[in-house]
């Protein structure tokens, strides 16, 4: 009898141990992409986090880029969201319109005064319909990289303006599979830092028409002279599909002149490692004569159906600590704070990036950005192949992304 | 003919006989017809869950302009996802694309595996090393050769371009992946050479179903090889012709990894989609699941017409 009551008590003990101890521990569900030293780094992040707030365990899951969207969507349909995730910044604004997403602007204290440390670009990204669906987390952007050997043999200086850069460019090609340029393909991204560089614009700012933008003046002209370059065989036709990509093209000598981001000094160490990276930034253009490129990155994002908002709100505010930020920025994470712009533990290769950052410009965020990409893409297609001049290519894109707009 | 051919008398021998010693426990007829049923139940349930609930819940995507996260706030559309589907140029292009794919690479397939599995049917010494190497395609993964091929005809640093090129056969690089109408050959050859040891597999099975006694007879009665390949292997291989026939068509028609990943689904401007590429598209890049969901029900009505036709044309049975 002694031993059947001893048994029960332990039995009991057992079953209320776990319920006991859930209420007051919460689990927070954040769900990233990152990469391997990235998400290591993550974790020290995350240890940090859960010293300085007892209570509060994050579950961190990664995902694979191009399973990432598939995934957040299938969660959504089976009410499994997580609490918290870290989205492609011209994602945020189509989950935003789905309703996936928490508005922040409420939800986070002084949100007012938190916003005006972030660069501008960044923090457009997570506007939508006049509030804010998410906070930047870490940004990026294009510069120029550039061959140093070539351009020294070419007896040829590193371009600082659109017509220099056009003119090493054309040198520095030949018919041998040799090009002075190249770009990764025909979608937004590629184009995007010289576009934007000769003032091209996709649509007013208040994101209603897209004509008299996307086929505006300076538009035409950026993509005429991208024409042209290609035309003249200045350019790679890789960009077309099925040729040489343009990082390993450019480790080996056969692009002298590349635009990418500041991932690609961890790429070349682990696959170049005797590539020597030179950065400049993307050359000036257009009336202005200013430099700009893109903006990439990614947001973080609440997602509306969490249980856990107090828990989620204090992670992502730790996300936004100048300990997370630095703490990142070690792995080749760019933080989106102005205030740690020119830091002396950052990296010496920032500096570029942070300053092209000052002028880089947000790809237009909107629901319907998927979509108006494709538009854009699908006009610079036509241009290469000869199927339609500038013009007529940049006003069918344009009638085509007034149409998405007026949805 | 001297052999037996009748496998109905074969079953027959092979049925549960009548046995009076063994003493059948009494049940109710109810129960009895019951029980069958119940031991299909598990399977029922699971084909029920996984297929029937599925499909139904997706055709009732497809009338609706789906919202993922709050179905109750959908619109409803009737048919418009299907109309908006049908008349637009893409989907058209993408079912022209997915029945020429078909049509070159079904046939391919059939006649070259037919070529592969009369040599692999021979006693040739190393047999079994040939039959491995030919199936050996069919076990890796689609992602892994869709990238070899992508490298192979890669324009600028591509093995069949530097070959054409040495052999003096082009003067400058061809664009493969570039052009719309180029990027299929990479596509079509990828899946004649992927689906290959499969279908030579299937048949080489089918060969050695057909009785060593009727080549015998036939090169008794005079036949030479062709006549004994045309009369007897052909005529005895039909019922394993006509399913491979089926099967490949239905693969072929849901070709998607090796487009998805060769030409990004459908680069250049939406002219190389396949049906299945168009339908990822529009559900997980554009959210456009009602849309994605109407053309998976296209797809679905066009493939079971396909194979209902095929099996009606071609199933009858074998006369020897």
């Amino acid at each position: 009898m002694k031993s059947t009551k001893i048994l029960l008590v332990v039995i009991v003990a057992i079953l209320l141990a776990p319920t006991s101890m859930a209420q007051d521990t919460i689990t927070v569900r954040y769900w990233h992409t990152m990469s391997d030293p990235e998400t290591a780094k993550l974790d020290e992040m995350i240890s940090m986090f859960e010293e300085a707030n007892s209570g509060i365990f994050i579950d961190a899951t990664r995902y694979a880029y191009s399973d990432f969207k598939e995934a957040i969507l299938t969660s959504l349909a089976g009410g499994e969201a997580p609490d918290v995730a870290r989205l492609d910044i011209a994602w945020v604004s189509e989950f935003a319109e789905l309703g996936a997403l928490a508005a922040l602007d409420d939800a986070v204290e002084n949100f007012n005064t938190l916003t005006e440390g972030f660069f501008p670009g960044p923090l457009k990204t997570v506007e939508w319909d006049g509030q804010h669906w998410g906070l930047p987390l870490n940004t990026n952007t294009q510069v120029l990289l550039y061959n140093a050997s070539q351009f020294e043999e070419a007896g040829l200086d590193v371009p600082s303006t659109i017509d220099e850069f056009v003119e090493a460019a054309c040198a520095l090609s030949s018919s041998e599979e040799q090009y002075g340029y190249a770009l990764g393909g025909t979608y937004f991204w590629a184009p995007a830092p010289l576009f934007f560089a000769q003032g091209g614009q996709i649509t007013d700012e208040e994101i209603t028409t897209a004509t008299g933008y996307i086929n505006g003046e300076a538009s035409v002209q950026a993509f005429q002279t991208m024409l042209d370059m290609y035309n003249d065989g200045c350019i790679s036709p890789n960009l077309l599909g099925g040729g040489i990509g343009t990082a390993e093209g450019h480790a080996t000598g056969f692009y002298s002149m590349i635009i990418d981001g500041p991932w690609m000094v961890d790429i070349y160490a682990n696959d170049y490692p005797d590539f020597e990276v030179n950065f400049a930034l993307v050359p000036a253009g257009g009336e202005s004569g200013t430099s700009s490129s893109v903006v990439g990155g990614e947001d973080v994002v609440l997602f509306a159906d969490s249980e856990n908002i107090d828990a989620s709100l204090q992670w992502i505010n730790f996300l936004m600590t100048e300990d997370y930020q630095l703490g990142m920025a070690e792995v080749g994470v760019i933080p989106v704070l102005k205030n740690l712009v020119g830091n002396e533990t950052l990296p010496e290769y920032y500096d570029v990036f942070m300053t092209q950052l000052e002028t880089a410009q947000a790809r237009t965020p909107s629901p319907h950005w998927s979509e108006m990409d494709n538009a854009i893409n699908n006009a610079f297609q036509y241009m290469l192949r000869g199927e339609k001049s500038v013009q007529e290519a940049l006003d069918d894109a344009a009638l085509e992304i007034d149409e998405m707009l007026a949805e | 003919m001297s052999f037996n051919s009748n496998p109905g008398k074969v079953k027959a021998s092979l049925a549960p006989s009548e046995n009076p010693t063994i003493k059948y426990v009494k049940t109710s007829a109810l129960i009895q017809q019951f029980t069958p049923y119940l031991f299909l139940l598990p399977g029922l349930i699971l084909f029920l869950l996984f297929i029937v609930l599925p499909m139904v819940y997706s055709f009732r995507i497809s009338l609706y302009d789906w919202n993922i996260i709050k179905p109750e706030n959908s619109d409803f559309l009737g048919i418009e996802n299907y109309s908006t589907v049908l008349t637009d140029p893409v989907f058209g292009r993408a079912v022209v694309n997915t029945f020429v794919y078909a049509l070159v690479t079904v046939p391919a397939q059939m006649i070259l595996g037919m070529g592969v599995a009369v040599l692999l049917n021979q006693k040739l010494p190393g047999q079994t090393l040939f039959r491995t190497l030919y199936y050996l395609p069919v076990i890796t993964s689609w992602v892994i050769v869709t990238l070899l091929f992508e490298f192979l005809f890669n324009s600028q640093a591509g093995l069949v371009n530097y070959v054409l090129q040495s052999l003096g056969l082009i003067e400058s690089p061809i664009r493969w992946l570039a052009d719309e109408y180029l990027a299929m050959i990479p596509i079509h050859l990828l899946g004649i050479w992927k689906g290959l040891g499969w279908t030579a597999i299937v048949m080489l099975a089918g060969l050695q179903s057909i009785p060593e006694s009727l080549y015998e007879a036939g090169a008794v009665d005079g036949a030479n090889a062709f006549r004994r390949f045309w009369n007897i292997t052909l005529p005895m291989m039909r019922p394993t012709l006509v399913f491979l026939f089926v099967v490949l068509t239905i693969g072929a028609l849901n070709v998607y990894i090796s487009g998805l990943l060769m030409t990004n689904g459908g680069d250049p401007l939406d002219r190389t989609h396949f049906v299945l590429t168009l339908m990822y598209e529009e559900t997980f890049e554009n959210f456009e699941f009602g849309r994605g969901a109407a053309i998976s029900y296209l797809l679905t009505i066009i493939v079971f017409m396909i194979s209902l036709v095929q099996l009606r044309m071609l199933n009858k049975e074998v006369d020897v």
